[in-house]
């Protein structure tokens, strides 16, 4: 590589001195945590399993391969997508495919008396039909809250439930003779609303479970003594605040490919997220060896946490390309990704909030019912997150929490972009903000008041270590302006602010194990080339690019040189998933630790050849140099390879076992957790109550950048999402009908509806991230929609407490802040 | 996926051919096929021929007329009759009227007879099979109430074409065809009060032109929708000075667009707001859309008087 490429990039060398004085606060922490009970197993280095500790993450090195954090290169798949040479999985065509349509259920809640299939069975071009005791393993996403099939058994639960499903050999016979099967219902009172989900007096949505109750999972948890700390606070204020379901609506509807391989193997292609849960829950569903399948994740147009799940396409798919001996395809339509759901849950919210004077939160109490739908997903994972990320980023010694996640008669919920944490963020963010100006206080300076520091434990027991939100506050108020805009933009203009933190990585896999959570497979060819696999889903949010980074960052070469073999379980290694925001933190990791230890076989090998120390050599841009010296990158692989054999390793990375003083909490906990502020800037037009999101400057703390477009564009769609929902995005039900089931009516933003986005990129340099990178693909919706609530009422004086925040809500609110004004008005004059 | 029911087509070059196909039983025309495909994909039709309208040259294009009018042939596509210079500079209302439906994309498929003729909707009857079955259907597709006026005997599905409004102020005129001859009749006059019959157009008749006079007082063409792009309108208004007073034409708010006039300007937005009664056809509210017609108009007057610049 010539030296004119290599102008520009960076050279720093030198240890940031906030890394030095993170290293030095480092052993401190350790003591401290040792007091407080917090116990952290010492990295076992002899444990091969293990890759973690500060030592090896190279949280604060400079980029000395130069590809760290460097701009303007491209994606390594990127080119593939916008030319359509990616492959989905409706792009697969096999010689004699079959088709899968369903029969879905059109009442919310009923027993099935009867269903007649002969009909269908009967037509011309179908190949087979199965019904719901043709599957009959119940499965979930969440080992202990099994309740779905494939197809509905004896009940549906659902409008849009599947109820049968035909497998001919053209989508169009499929579809026809779906409609030939007769089914006759019983109708049930169905249960539609967290009310009827809590009330005594609705059926049980799942009777056969020894539970008769609607509730799925209650979770409560108390910390210190919240009703003396509202005693001692000046200010208690509470309301309730409703938030409202919405969907992913990924470019890609969800899609599945089947066909057998010899020795009754089976191979499937599918556009999960998950591809290892749902390897091992097909093979649960199907009985099968889950040796005998072999999945692969092709390329994914998005996810946004719709395709964690395991899908009936995927086991229709796999069921009938079994039992029929031929490929089988099974490709959703867009109405029925609408069903699949698994979309934000519908969450009333009670927030009970004490402050002292100078704007200090004493205690927090919360209560939050979750609308789940019909089966439980991720749910119970759900019910943990609406409560335990709250005492996240402010100082709490007082804070109780109560979580319902209910069943209902509508599609189920599961988890989207900021899982379980977005509803409680918006109500939290909006009520400090609220606190604050009753108290007469700047609202930004309130939150920065409350804050915690990096090296802190939570009221509830979450290790925080690296932690930039300060700084995060700063930028995005320098950036935007928002001290000099606050109160001063003129009518019906505003900004307003909110924070947020996120998690990097669930401590805890879906299923209990002592394996790694991602393992990593690196191979170096005689010619240069490298090919990492890995077992991570790329859905289009970069992870393929994120591992070559790391590898070439690793072994001083370009990303261009590396080959990403991804999600194919013959192939590579496990990675559970791309769920939790945990790809970067757990399987860059994992890339880390495969690639030094090729690193240290090619260093020792040009070390000898050049006669120097290995400590000499530095590697970048495929050059390993010790002074005026230096190596080719194929040299060095030749060296190494005659050396030591064939070049390859394998990397992997188990989460620390962060001990906690509080046994239950099992879900919450995560190696590191990721931080955001942001301003959003808005025109409210008072005559029709139109908002417009005119502008949104968001900071994001993500540890270190690895990829700035990359990691912008995470902020970026982050924000777009936040800004879908704040403004447009609810799922209307209507006697269990879901109103709006398609891409026209169930509303995104498009490019006219997006704000200006400012993605603001802070590095804290996280001790046990790798190169010290967090999160950035959840994180940053967490504070848009309190950000946009805030600057409404900047502009307007009105707060809302339900988004999205159409024109005919903002309309109301309007009315009543003028009968208030009124009142207020002709209270005063009559004193 | 969700599958096209198949069907014959017929491609004619000849109009000829095609007023002789048109009517018959299980026949139906298709231009852009921007509105009829998705609706056949929902299985609200289920012609076993298309007839396609786009190999007929004589369909296409815009010309000047006689007395200094415009025709535009039905099969002129929206974009082509968005950039035309004649429409942008004298018609400057259906330019704009032309860039608001859906996106670019659209409205270089779609064409201005098929936007004219354009089914009414609601949001009842555009939705899937599958979906249409988990309410028993409507009146309007294959079931036998109305979710929007369930006492009624009606069906109150909305006119949704965006150039249907200002078409009307500039005094339209359609020219329909059939095998039994033709008609060129005022559009103003074609409207009927059902979702299932709003438009006095036979089965058999072949919208073959829209015809415009001379241009006569200046247009303004505003759309409510709830996004910048893509969405069919929530209102669809155009306004125009009518002597001391004005005409507003209202649209999406039932089958027929409301047409108005009011003896000063300053009273239209409260006659327009008197004349309209939007349902819950929609998945916005009916009683914001009705706040919203007095706003409209307002704006629209507002705008009557300000040089502006044709066409997006
Ligand atoms: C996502 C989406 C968004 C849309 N948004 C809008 C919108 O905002 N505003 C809007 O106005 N429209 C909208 N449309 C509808 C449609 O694209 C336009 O109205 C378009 O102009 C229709 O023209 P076409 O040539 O494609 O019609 P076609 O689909 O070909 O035909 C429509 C109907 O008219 C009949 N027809 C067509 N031509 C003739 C003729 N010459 N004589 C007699 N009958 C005829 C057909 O039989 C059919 O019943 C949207 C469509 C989609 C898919
Ligand atoms: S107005 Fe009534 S009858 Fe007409 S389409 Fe809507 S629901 Fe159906």
């Amino acid at each position: 590589m010539n030296d004119d490429n290599t102008k520009g990039r960076r050279r720093d060398r030198e240890l940031d001195p906030r890394i030095a004085a993170r290293l030095a606060a480092r052993a401190a922490r350790a003591a401290r945590e040792q007091e407080q009970g917090l116990e952290r197993t010492a990295r076992d280095v002899t444990d091969p399993s293990t890759y973690m500790g500060p030592e090896d993450t190279l949280s604060g090195a400079p980029a000395e391969g130069r590809v760290i954090g460097e701009s303007g290169t491209g994606k390594v798949d990127g080119l593939a997508k916008i030319t359509g040479r990616a492959i989905f999985a409706d792009d697969i065509r096999l010689p004699r495919m079959a088709f899968v349509k369903l029969l879905r259920s059109p009442h919310p809640h009923a027993r099935i008396a009867s269903l007649d299939v002969s009909e269908a069975l009967a037509m011309r071009g179908v190949l087979d039909v199965a019904v719901g005791p043709d599957l009959p393993v119940r499965h979930g996403a969440i080992p202990v809250a099994q309740d779905e099939t494939a197809l509905a058994i004896e009940k549906v639960r659902y409008v849009g439930e599947p109820v049968a499903a035909v497998c001919a050999v053209s989508e169009e016979i499929a579809w026809e003779a779906c409609r030939r099967i007769k089914v006759v219902y019983e109708l049930l009172d169905p249960v539609l609303s967290i009310d009827d989900a809590l009330s005594d007096d609705k059926p049980i949505i799942h009777d056969w479970k020894r539970k008769k109750s609607n509730v799925l999972r209650r979770v409560h948890q108390t910390y210190g003594d919240v009703d003396k700390a509202f005693e001692d606070s000046d200010l208690v204020f509470e309301d309730v605040y409703e938030y409202p379901a919405s969907t992913h609506v990924p470019l890609e509807a969800h899609c599945a490919v089947a066909t057998p391989l010899d020795g009754g193997r089976l191979q499937v292609w599918s556009s999960t997220q998950n591809p290892h849960y749902m390897h091992r829950t097909l093979a649960r569903v199907l009985g099968m060896d889950t040796a005998d399948i072999r999945l692969i994740k092709p390329d994914v147009g998005a996810g946004y946490g719709g395709k964690c799940d395991t899908f009936c396409s995927d086991i229709l798919a796999a069921y009938f390309a079994r039992k029929l001996g031929r490929p089988v395809k099974m490709a959703m339509e867009r109405e029925e990704v609408f069903y699949a759901h698994r979309g934000r849950h519908r969450t009333r919210m009670w927030l009970k909030m004490g402050m002292k004077k100078d704007g200090t939160i004493t205690a927090i109490d919360f209560k939050a019912w979750a609308d789940g739908g019909a089966y439980s997903s991720y749910g119970v994972v759900t019910s943990y997150y609406l409560g335990v990320f709250m005492p996240l980023p402010y100082k709490l010694e007082h804070y109780r929490f109560t979580s319902w996640r209910l069943y209902t008669n509508k599609p189920p919920a599961g988890p989207k972009r900021g899982h379980g944490a977005i509803q409680p963020r918006f109500a939290l963010e909006v009520h400090l903000d609220r606190m604050a100006r009753q108290l007469g206080l700047e609202p930004a300076d309130v939150r920065l008041h409350n804050m915690f520091g990096p090296d802190s434990i939570t009221v509830n027991g979450l290790r925080i270590t690296s932690m930039g939100l300060a700084e995060c506050m700063e930028q995005v108020r320098a950036h935007s302006g928002y001290d000099r805009k606050r109160g001063r933009l003129g009518k019906g203009r505003g900004v307003g602010i909110a924070a947020s933190a996120y998690m990097c990585g669930a401590l805890h896999p879906v299923y209990q194990t002592n394996t790694p959570h991602s393992g990593v497979q690196v191979k170096i060819d005689r010619s240069g080339r490298v090919t990492i696999f890995t077992g991570t889903a790329d859905c289009g949010q970069g992870s393929n690019h994120m591992v070559a980074a790391i590898v070439a960052e690793r072994l001083g070469i370009r990303p261009e040189q590396c080959t990403v073999v991804e999600a194919d379980s013959d192939l590579c290694p496990v990675d559970l998933g791309s769920y939790s925001s945990r790809v970067t933190f757990m399987a860059g990791n994992a890339a880390l630790h495969a690639a030094d230890k090729l690193r240290k076989l090619l260093v020792a090998a040009a070390a000898d050849k050049l006669g120097v120390a290995p400590d000499a050599i530095t590697c970048h841009d495929g050059r390993y140099e010790a002074g005026e010296r230096g190596l080719s990158w194929t040299d060095v692989v030749e060296l190494a390879e005659s050396t030591y054999g064939t070049l390859g390793a394998t990397g992997s990375y188990r989460p620390p076992k962060i001990g906690s003083r509080f046994r239950r909490q099992s879900v919450g906990p995560s190696p590191a957790y990721s931080f955001t502020a942001q301003v959003a800037e808005v025109t409210v037009d008072e005559e029709t109550g139109i908002v417009t999101v005119d502008r949104v400057w968001a900071a994001h703390d993500l540890g270190r950048t690895l990829h700035r477009e990359i990691a912008e564009g995470q902020i970026e769609g982050c924000v777009y999402m936040g800004v879908g929902e704040a403004m447009l995005e609810e799922q209307v039900y209507k006697d269990g009908v879901m109103r709006t089931p398609s891409m026209l009516e169930y509303r995104v933003p498009t490019i006219y509806d997006t704000p200006e986005i400012h993605a603001i990129l802070v590095e804290s340099h996280d001790p046990e991230g790798p190169y010290g990178a967090k999160e950035c693909g959840e994180g940053p919706q967490l504070s848009t929609v309190p950000a946009i609530a805030n600057a409404i009422y900047d502009a307007c004086g009105i707060w809302l407490t339900h988004p999205p925040f159409t024109p005919e809500r903002v309309l109301k609110a309007l009315r009543k802040r003028d009968r208030e004004r009124a009142r207020a008005a002709a209270a005063q004059a009559q004193e | 996926m969700l599958p096209l029911p198949s069907f014959a087509l017929e491609q004619p070059d000849r109009l000829d051919d095609v007023l002789g196909m048109a009517g018959q039983l299980g026949v139906k025309l298709v231009a852009g096929g921007t509105d009829l495909l998705p609706s056949m994909k929902h299985r609200l039709f289920r012609p076993s021929t298309l007839v396609s309208l786009s190999r007929v040259r004589d369909l296409a294009g815009i010309r000047q007329t006689e007395d200094g009018g415009l025709r535009i042939g039905a099969t002129t596509t929206l974009r082509e009759v968005r950039r035309n210079a004649a429409v942008r500079t004298r018609y400057p209302a259906l330019a704009q009227a032309c860039a608001t439906v859906a996106t670019s994309t659209i409205q270089a498929m779609g064409t201005l007879g098929g936007n004219v003729m354009l089914d009414t909707r609601c949001i009842y009857y555009n939705q899937p099979a599958g979906w249409r079955r988990s309410i028993g259907g409507c009146l309007k597709s294959e079931g036998k109430i109305c979710h929007v006026a369930p006492k009624g005997k009606g069906c109150y599905a909305t006119q949704s074409s965006d150039t249907v409004p200002c078409l009307i102020l500039y005094g339209a005129e359609l020219e329909l065809a059939s095998a039994h001859g033709t008609r060129t009749v005022a559009m103003a006059d074609l409207w009927g009060d059902d979702g299932r019959d709003w438009l006095a157009v036979d089965e058999d008749e072949v919208l073959t032109a829209i015809v415009l006079p001379p241009p006569g007082a200046h247009v303004v063409h505003r759309k409510v929708r709830a996004r910048g792009a893509i969405d069919y309108g929530l209102l669809l208004v155009a306004v125009q000075r009518h002597g001391p007073g004005g005409r507003a034409v209202i649209g999406a708010l039932g089958p027929a667009p409301v047409q108005v006039e009011s003896e000063t300007l300053e009273d239209l937005p409260q006659v327009a707001w008197k004349a309209s009664m939007p349902l819950s056809t929609h998945a916005w509210s009916s009683t914001w859309r009705k706040h919203m017609v007095r706003v409209e108009v307002k704006r629209a007057i507002t705008e009557l008087d300000r040089p502006h610049l044709a066409g997006a």
